[in-house]
């Protein structure tokens, strides 16, 4: 016999407690809320914190999107949405702008949010100072003594290194300027959208067992010195080989037997809309 | 009828997320709020925020009248089982509109604000108000809010400095949550900064 899960798949007191920790999470911008992470049927380390968010999050009326590295289709995004779905009937989408909540793996969507949208992060790695002491007990001081020199120091050193911040992805942020946050693993690209983003949005990391978020209308400024500003990845010269798209973040796709070099939009949804409004033009010219 | 603990609290606890998120934003719990009986000691939208936070895990501490404290005690915790706490030990202090301005004072003085490695375990506080409107009396900036957002609570503005003087030390500090008659709700977490604009 098959049992018929609870709704949203926790008890009521789990969803309780989680709530209780992303109230705090709203309240405190950018600190780490402990809470008691719950065994899932995934991994912890693939989408457990996000996962655990949404569900304490979502009700019948909402509409969820789920998206893995900007792709809606890939393995990770659709047994989380196939979960949900199973426990709470909701309807999925595809696109960015029907959605209620948006539980995202390692990007923001390249649409903006909208004011009642939820964008919940999954993070692997929470804690931007984890690589300068690796006991909790002295990143948890070092937040709280507001000391982030440490965090500087990281960035210093790749400079020194490299000539420039080398970080591919998880640049950290200051949020309302106390806090030093992890943005979780989104490229450098997409810290910018963060700030004063118009939806508010929950990153929730289940294996570390932390819970933070940035509100609405927030400043979110990544870490950056007078004489190496900050800069996002340049797709100068590039665009779009499907949508023609070049304001946007691009995957490099390299060819095994030529070696010929292609980009595509890394947000699948966003690039099917504009080949889909392509297509409409074209559509309507010819019958004109 | 009922109250449905699942969809209902579910639908509570959005609306309280968005207004927490953006303070001073008023959100509207008319359609479950009429679900209830009427024989409670406290208005609808508070009672309703109050189940969707108090659970066996947690404690609280009311700030009320004798009687009315007696009764909202009985309830909740036979409802959730949360526990009493005395005031400076209780994660969520209910402050219901006809509680001694003494007793109010009292706990605005000694309720938690957390401390620096640990700024969460603080108290929130669910404070029953006359009715919410974003006409001027408050005056609210910082996180959540685009600009300014006006608020008024109908709470005496000598709770706004007590409240103020609590927030001093950024990250700690108190959340409140404000829930009227007419079902509305409306936060004003500790990042928020209150000025009084108008003298009532």
């Amino acid at each position: 016999m098959i049992a018929k899960p609870h709704f949203a798949f926790f008890d009521e007191g789990s969803k309780k407690e989680i709530r209780r920790a992303t109230l705090k999470a709203v309240a405190i911008p950018g600190y780490q809320v402990p809470f008691a992470s719950r065994e899932m049927p995934i991994a912890r380390g693939w989408g457990t914190g996000g996962l655990q968010l949404t569900l304490s999050l979502i009700g019948r009326n909402d509409v969820l999107k789920v998206i893995d590295q900007g792709a809606d289709e890939s393995v990770n995004a659709v047994s989380i949405k196939k979960l949900v779905q199973h426990t709470t009937g909701v309807s999925v989408t595809e696109k960015t702008q029907e959605a209620d909540i948006i539980q995202s793996r390692h990007r923001i969507p390249e649409k903006a949010l909208k004011e009642d949208q939820i964008l919940v992060l999954q993070v692997p790695n929470p804690e931007p100072l984890r690589k300068v002491d690796a006991r909790e007990y002295m990143t948890k001081r070092m937040h709280a003594e507001d000391d982030y020199s440490g965090a500087w120091l990281l960035l210093f050193e790749q400079i020194m290194k490299f000539g420039r911040m080398s970080t591919g992805a998880s640049h950290p942020v200051y949020v309302n300027g106390r806090y030093v946050m992890t943005p979780s693993p989104i490229p450098r690209f997409d810290n910018p959208k963060m700030h004063q983003s118009k939806g508010l949005i929950l990153l929730g990391a289940g294996r570390e067992k932390k819970i933070f978020a940035v509100p609405p209308y927030t400043s979110v400024e990544s870490l950056a010195f007078d004489d190496y500003p900050f800069t996002v990845e340049s797709f100068e010269g590039k665009a779009c080989k499907l949508c023609g798209s070049t304001d946007v973040f691009l995957d490099e796709i390299i060819d095994p037997d030529t070696g010929e070099r292609t980009h595509q939009c890394n947000d699948t949804s966003y690039c099917m809309e504009q080949l889909n409004s392509e297509e409409k033009v074209e559509v309507e010219n010819s019958y004109v | 009828m009922v109250i449905d603990q699942i969809h209902d609290l579910q639908q509570v606890y959005r609306k309280v997320v968005h207004s927490m998120s953006r303070p001073g934003s008023i959100s509207n719990l008319n359609n479950i709020t009429e679900k209830l009986e009427d024989d409670l000691p406290c208005n609808h939208a508070f009672f309703l925020c109050a189940l969707t936070v108090l659970d066996a895990e947690v404690t609280f501490h009311v700030v009320a009248s004798e009687e009315k404290k007696a009764r909202l005690i009985e309830i909740l915790s036979s409802y959730n089982m949360s526990r009493i706490a005395p005031v400076d030990e209780a994660d969520f202090i209910l402050l219901l509109q006809d509680a001694p301005e003494y007793q109010m004072n009292q706990a605005l003085l000694e309720c938690k604000t957390g401390n620096l490695h640990d700024p969460q375990q603080s108290a929130t506080w669910i404070i029953e108000s006359g009715l919410l409107s974003n006409i001027s009396a408050l005056s609210l900036s910082g996180p959540g809010i685009n600009g300014t957002q006006q608020l008024q609570t109908g709470i005496q503005q000598d709770f706004w400095q007590r409240r103020n003087d609590k927030v001093k030390e950024y990250p700690l500090g108190i959340d409140l949550v404000f829930a009227d008659f007419s079902s509305q709700i409306a936060c004003i977490p500790r990042t928020t900064a209150v000025t009084i604009t108008e003298v009532v």
